[in-house]
């Protein structure tokens, strides 16, 4: 009997569409994620597509979302029988309980299983595609596949089932059912984010995270790429748990569900009857107002009441059925977590400006406005049909527009205030955050009605299909493909906004800048895909299915017939818009802009490559002296630019040719003069010109050069208006506008699989450390040290800036003109800014700081100020004098979100530190970090500049970041550094796995941000902790004072390292300096226990048990031990480091304690009673996992 | 009037459903009887405008249908055989919205409209529930009720009593009766009292094609003297058929009354009776089964 009915049912599940429309789109999902290098759900870098880490993470994110899919199986097995009146009958045979209830679910959760497989299989089936990197794809195992799915993604599902399955139990209702999945995930959702920002509560979410997330994340979580593409978590421990844990979960719910299930049907509650007598009392009083003859109909004058009241009834369809709320709540929950956490930085939310809210809202809210279009045009177009009223509508007089009309106005209205509604939650969470400046204008000019539009454009498509579909699954199945091809088709070279139906371009939004940058071409092409839209509109209602004919065929044999007619009048006018705009912006986009695929762009650098590579060796003579003139015409987009240089032969070799070179693409090389030089070849393609010397150009003679260059935005891109030449927040490099002497590396394509696809080697790396040749250019760029003299104009209500001291500042007619000239000698390597600023300006020490900010930016302005004022502060002292009687930090549109470091010169993203919201003590203070930092590259960049080879960064940014510790250390004390390091060290680790070349020591780092950043910043703090800090800036002060302003050859890292090595006083520390640079070193150190006993005479000893191990790495992450014997600091304290409560009064004792591989105890005696014991607790070393350094005492 | 001529429907499947129908249907009610699948529903959804038949006319009043199928929705109220209703939408509203559909616009003719047939309909009291949860008897007197609306001069009801309890029946015919006197009012069943209590005309559909046609008076009066009863053991009943042309059996008391056509008296113990419009249509069944059974032979 039970088997008999569990296979009934899942034969009944079999049948069902959600069963089939599940499958579809996990499959579609999953395949895409791993077909397709532009869906992503996890991994990425090293990490092959089917490596059993990317099995098991794809299976456990997608299981997340499989909520909704084991919800509809288990939740009609309870429904169907009320809802289809079928289960009076079925209840009253002699079927038991047990085999009733549980035989169905049985048979419903074998469904939902059955349909997850689709996602391993859709794994495989992506991972043999052809057109995969074949290094991105690993063998194919089965165990991986099935042992994932067994251990991992069966048990989840199956609780899934069965808590969902009480809950439809006791509510009998589906829409309870989906109201309690929503509730799940609210309450799953928080839960991980409380957890995420407490560390400390880890290993009890790896216990109770209900869908194992948490587990096998804790124990992955600093996989190296390696470890990921070899194993599967071990399934044991916590995970173990874990799993066992959720099948006794699924127990316990199944029981309840047996336990709350009647087959009789309950009567109402004494109190509701009495309601609902009321109510029929209240009803019964009305009298009808009835009439002899029945008015007759007008349909003539009755088109108004049509439209309206038909929308308002479509609408009411839509508004009241139980999906629209679930869909509601989830993309509301899902928006209101990303606004409130989504843009954080440094895990410091910023302020909420409406600007950079919006693309978050979109981001997370839009997707659901998406799936409300294209399922309700389904449903609106099916309804009649299905519900079978469709010959009593079908027969009434009822003109077709009024079917597709006012279904199109209420899907457009529904969309429009499922749009509103998530602007009320935006602005909600504006008003927590407590910025009360609502800019409804914004809201509704940048989001609500483009994304109306753009939604109506997909529910009309949707229409259109419908229409022609012959059920609604076919088309909703051919819009999930239309969704899958927009995500994809663009990475496969179709990705003009021209060919991809609704697409409207790129948006950019800027508080500085608006949505000048993309919002006119956005606009044009909403018209352009509206005209589109309407003729598929037209088609819609012509091939309405009215009546009983079924078929297309004979509705497509009347179309020409019925064009004829108003309704063909408005196809027409949507083709002569369409063909009208579209010609427009083909001229626009493709005529009077360049147009390239993405391919054909790295085709264009490939070949730039292949042709002129071998040029990068050329000795070329040094710029000494360069005077700019850069004219901006904000409003137009336009700038002119023209330029002198001064040169001369500094290689040791007369020197033939001269390269000269704009490769930027966007800016037009309109001439180029080099006295007593002939062109000797002008690649127009690549802006590339070869000058020969009449006579080769002798040792240390000069020679000059003079350009004039334009870049101007005058029509429309199929990207807009590009971003850095825009109306207002202009921020230009001279590579965007002045020419460059001879060929280097960048802007080389450097991702292996597009280099590998484009026919090149696929690696482009660095000069070995070891070669001594490479010392000869430097890496940015190989820019000289020159003296500059640089005119900037723009217009009369904007500031003009560029580096160097500003000489005259003026303003003629409607032109601002300003002159900047250095007062000794800078890299040849400059922006040019102009914007409408607000300027604050402090004079400190001689020096004049400046903060250009947007007026609507006030906000961190300050903190700048003092930022940079410590930081002069400390630099000066430790390192040697300024250079310049300036430092200025201006603000640009945050179309990126980088600051960057020129001379003298600071451009920052308003994204970045304008708007950071810092008034919580609690946050890090990441202003002042970035502002020390790049006022650190004044020293490590603008005063010192390292050679283009391995290891070249770490003088650059490695130093500026451990500049910006040591300020972070003066300003807040050495125990609240433990913060930063922290989430440095946690940065390092996590990222290592998505490495896509080799991890390197830090000595031969190859321009790869984690190491030279993160793992950097922890390996100079440790250094300088152990070798002392004044040690360590003399030893720094003296490579400035060797390279200060010096051309080749030019410093490398180790300079550095030998300066360590000299430090070092014994072989322990030698030992150190050797494992931290030169070696990829990772320790494990935990304090497992701490017992303090009190003494006799009133003191503490204190008995720590520690287990420590030290491992070298490969670049691929394979590990070896080695044996560790080294002095680490050991803490006694009276609070739990790492809160920004926490102050150095907590400290008890810090002390340095020998320490070797294995389990040792240390015992210590203290005056004070210690609450918290650590080894290494401020996270100093590179530890693996830094979570159990610090244990409570007992 | 309506009128069709040579009305014949041929499905994409091969299905014959319509073959040549011609009738002529005036004012008042006509019943249009036949068995399932005799493509009563066929020609009910051609009469609604719902499907174009293959070949053949119909026109109204003159009005040529399947040329202007709009002017004739305008004046046309149709109960379809089968139809369902919207999850959550009331009576009331539902009403209203048919009303707005059929194109009363004003908001005070739509509140009479809808009151009135609430009220007429006897759903007044139920109003604000969800039609879904109606009873078949409930469903189908809002159904006439939406038929109604506009005061149409075409009404087609198809199947109407098909599943309602005896109380039901009466209620919706004498609701039927009602309306039935000025407009043209074609009800399609396979139930033969339904015509018997109510239609001054009628036709028999059988496999596409009239069989019979006529006022169900002149029907029963031209068939009498030919239908003969009697009463026989349950075992006998094969031997009968084969022997006699049996157009209809019935149980009574654990014995079987066979009725058997015959233009004379068929001794052998049968009694004449007075056929009513019940033997008419069997008989016309039997015919019917003759010819194609005929056909099938050849």
């Amino acid at each position: 009997m039970f088997g008999s009915i569990a296979l009934f049912e899942l034969r009944y599940q079999l049948r069902n569409p959600v069963f089939w429309v599940a499958i579809v789109i996990f499959f579609l999902l999953t395949f895409g994620a791993t077909a397709s290098p532009d869906i992503q759900i996890g991994s990425g870098g090293n990490v092959n597509v089917n490596s059993p880490f990317a099995i098991l993470q794809t299976q456990l994110v997608l299981s997340l979302f499989y909520m909704f899919v084991t919800t509809a199986f288990v939740a009609n097995v309870v429904v169907r029988d009320d809802d289809s009146g079928f289960g009076p009958m079925v209840r009253s045979t002699q079927v038991t309980k047990f085999a009733y209830l549980i035989g169905r679910f049985s048979g419903a959760m074998l469904a939902a299983l059955v349909a997850f497989m689709v996602v391993p299989l859709a794994i495989y089936v992506g991972s043999i595609m052809p057109w995969l990197d074949p290094e991105t794809v690993g063998p194919n195992v089965f165990s991986y596949y099935a042992l994932s799915y067994l251990q991992f993604a069966a048990p989840t599902i199956i609780m899934l089932c069965a808590i969902f399955f009480a809950v439809a139990t006791m509510t009998r209702s589906m829409i309870y059912s989906y109201v309690a999945v929503v509730a799940f995930l609210v309450i799953y959702i928080s839960f991980n984010v409380i957890v995420s920002g407490e560390p400390e509560y880890r290993d009890t979410a790896a216990l109770y995270d209900p869908l194992g997330l948490a587990a096998i994340f804790n124990e992955t979580r600093y996989w190296t790429a390696a470890e990921s593409n070899s194993q599967l978590p071990e399934f044991g421990g916590a995970i173990l748990k874990n799993r066992l844990g959720v099948l006794v979960v699924s127990v316990l719910a199944l029981a309840l569900a047996y336990w709350r299930f009647s087959f009789a049907e309950k009567g109402v509650s004494a109190r509701k009857a009495k309601k609902l007598a009321q109510k029929a009392e209240k009803l019964a009083r009305t009298q009808p107002q009835t009439v002899a003859t029945l008015p007759a109909t007008s349909p003539e004058t009755s088109g108004w009441a049509r439209l309206s009241k038909t929308t308002r009834f479509e609408i009411g369809q839509v508004l009241r059925s139980p999906a629209f709320a679930v869909l509601m709540a989830m993309g509301l929950f899902n928006s209101i977590t990303a606004l409130a956490f989504g843009n954080e930085i440094y895990g410091t939310a910023p302020v909420p400006a409406t600007f950079s809210l919006l693309p978050v809202l979109a981001g997370s809210f839009s997707i659901i406005p998406i799936i409300i279009a294209i399922y309700y045009s389904g449903e609106l177009v099916w309804r009649d049909r299905d519900r079978k009223f469709h010959e009593v509508i079908d027969s009434t007089s009822l003109p077709g527009w009024a079917y597709m009309v006012p279904k199109t106005i209420a899907v457009t209205l529904v969309l429009l205030s499922t749009l509103l509604i998530s602007v009320i939650a935006a602005i909600a969470v504006q008003a927590i955050n407590g910025y009360l400046n609502f800019e409804l204008g914004k809201y509704f000019m940048w989001y609500v009605l483009p994304f109306t539009v753009d939604l109506v454009l997909i529910a009309v498509l949707a229409v259109f299909l419908q229409a022609l579909s012959p059920n609604k699954y076919v088309g909703w199945g051919l819009m999930v493909i239309y969704l899958v091809g927009t995500l994809t088709l663009a990475g496969m070279g179709y990705d003009h906004p021209l060919l991809l139906y609704g697409s409207s371009g790129p948006s950019a939004l800027s508080d500085m800048n608006g949505d000048a940058v993309g919002g006119s071409v956005n606009w044009w092409l909403r018209l352009y895909w509206g005209g589109v839209a309407l003729i598929m509109a037209v088609l819609a209602h012509l091939l309405w299915r009215r009546g009983t004919e079924t078929r297309l065929a004979p509705r497509l044999k009347q179309l020409p017939r019925r064009m004829a007619s108003p309704a063909g009048a408005l196809a027409l006018t949507g083709v002569l818009t369409s063909v009208g705009t579209g010609v427009f912006l083909y001229d626009q986009m493709n005529v009077q802009n360049t147009y390239r695929t993405e391919e054909e762009g790295e085709k264009l650098r490939a070949d730039y490559e292949r042709e002129y590579a071998q040029y990068i060796a050329l000795k070329q003579p040094s710029i000494t002296d360069m005077t700019l003139k850069v004219d901006l015409f904000p409003e137009e987009r336009r700038m002119e630019a023209s330029g002198t240089y001064q040169m001369v032969n500094d290689t040791g070799a007369p020197v033939e040719t001269l390269h000269v070179r704009l490769p930027d693409t966007e800016t037009k090389l309109l001439d180029v003069e080099v006295p007593g030089a002939t062109l000797e070849k002008n690649d127009e393609r690549f802006q590339h010109r070869v000058f020969r010397f009449d006579t080769p150009l002798p040792v240390d003679a000069t020679a000059t050069l003079s350009f004039t260059s334009q870049r101007w935005h005058k029509a429309l891109a199929t990207n807009g208006y590009g971003r850095r030449m825009v109306e207002n927040g202009t921020f230009l490099d001279n590579s965007e506008f002045a020419v460059q002497l001879g060929m280097n590396r960048s802007g080389l394509l450097v991702d292996r699989q597009t280099r590998r696809e484009q026919g090149l080697d696929p690696e482009l790396r660095l000069p070995k450390l070891e070669d001594e040749s490479a010392r000869e250019r430097n890496y940015v760029g190989n820019a000289d040290w020159v003296n500059a003299d640089i005119t900037v104009t723009t217009a009369a209500d904007q500031v003009p800036i560029a580096p160097g001291t500003r000489v005259s500042d003026t303003v003629e007619g409607d032109r601002r003109i300003a002159r900047f000239q250095t007062s000794n000698p800078v890299l040849g390597f400059f922006s040019v800014q102009s914007a409408r600023y607000e300027v604050e300006t402090r004079d400190w020490d001689g020096v004049e700081l400046q903060v250009y900010y947007d007026p609507h930016h006030p906000y961190n302005v300050e903190r700048m100020l003092d930022a940079m004022q410590a930081s002069l502060g400390y630099y000066r002292a430790n390192f040697g004098p300024y250079q310049f009687d300036h430092a200025r930090i201006i603000e640009f549109p945050g179309y990126a979100s980088f600051a960057q470091a020129f001379a003298g010169t600071m451009p920052w993203s308003e994204n970045l530190g304008f708007l950071a919201n810092l008034a919580d003590p609690d946050e890090i203070d990441y202003v002042t970090y970035i502002a020390a930092h790049e006022f650190g590259h004044q020293y490590w960049a603008h005063q010192l500049i390292s050679a283009e080879q391995q290891g070249g960064t770490m003088l650059v940014e490695t130093l500026a970041q451990y500049s910006a510790l040591m300020v972070m250390k003066d300003l807040y004390g050495e125990d609240q550094m433990r913060r930063f390091l922290k989430f440095e060290l946690d940065n390092y680790l996590s990222s290592r796995g998505s490495e896509a070349i080799e991890e390197l020591p830090l000595e031969r780092v190859e321009n790869q941000g984690y190491i030279h950043y993160r793992k950097g910043s922890v390996v100079m703090y440790l250094l300088q902790d152990r070798l002392g800090e004044e040690r360590v800036n003399a030893m720094l002060a003296g490579l400035l004072e060797k390279y200060r302003f010096k051309s080749q050859p030019y410093a490398g890292s180790s300079d550095l390292v030998e300066g360590f090595f000299s430090l070092a006083r014994n072989d322990a520390e030698r030992d150190l300096v050797r494992d931290l640079l030169q070696k990829i070193t990772v320790y494990d150190l935990a304090a497992e226990e701490a017992v303090v006993t009190e003494l006799d005479d009133g003191r503490f000893e204190t008995t720590i048990t520690i287990a420590a191990t030290k491992y070298y790495a490969d670049g691929e992450g394979v590990e070896t031990e080695a044996d560790l014997a080294d002095e680490i600091e050991v803490g006694l304290f009276t609070a739990r480091p790492g809160g920004a409560a926490f102050a150095a009064e907590n400290v008890i004792m810090m002390e340095r304690k020998p320490v070797t591989s294995g389990e040792q105890t240390i015992t210590v005696v203290t005056n004070k009673r210690p609450t918290y014991v650590g080894i290494d607790p401020y996270n100093k070393y590179v530890d693996r996992n830094s979570d159990d350094n610090l244990v409570a005492t007992s | 009037m309506l009128e069709l001529k040579n009305v014949s429907h041929v499905y994409s499947n091969g299905v014959r459903a319509l073959d040549d129908v011609t009738l002529i249907i005036p004012k008042g009610m006509f019943g249009l009887l036949g068995p399932n699948g005799a493509g009563k529903s066929t020609l009910m959804r051609t009469v609604s405008t719902l499907q174009t038949p293959t070949a053949g006319s119909i026109t109204f009043d003159g009005l040529d249908i399947l040329a202007e199928p709009e002017a004739l929705r305008k004046r046309l109220g149709y109960l379809p055989q089968d139809f369902g209703v919207y999850p959550r939408v009331s009576a009331y509203d539902m009403l209203d919205h048919m009303a707005v559909l059929k194109g009363i616009g004003s908001k005070g003719a739509r509140k009479d409209t809808v009151e009135t047939l609430l009220n007429q309909v006897n759903l007044w009291d139920v109003r604000k529930k969800a039609i879904a949860g109606f009873s078949g008897g409930m469903r189908q007197r809002f159904g006439i009720a939406q038929a109604l609306i506009g005061n149409p001069d075409l009404i087609i009801v198809d199947e109407p009593t098909a599943g309602l309890d005896p109380e039901e029946r009466n209620r919706f015919l004498n609701l039927l009766a009602e309306i039935g006197e000025n407009v043209v009012v074609i009800l399609s069943t396979h139930i033969v009292e339904d015509v018997a209590d109510l239609c001054p005309n009628m036709a028999v559909l059988v496999n596409g094609s009239i069989k019979l046609k006529g006022a169900p008076v002149d029907l029963i009066d031209r068939a009498r003297g030919t239908i003969w009863a009697k009463t026989i053991g349950r075992g006998e009943l094969d031997d009968y058929k084969t022997r006699y042309e049996v157009i209809s059996t019935r149980l009574f008391a654990g014995k079987t009354i066979v009725h058997v056509l015959s233009d004379t008296d068929p001794t052998n113990g049968f009694e004449p009776v007075d056929g009513g419009l019940e033997d008419v249509y069997f008989s016309t069944l039997a015919a019917s089964r003759r010819t194609t059974d005929t056909a099938q032979a050849a």
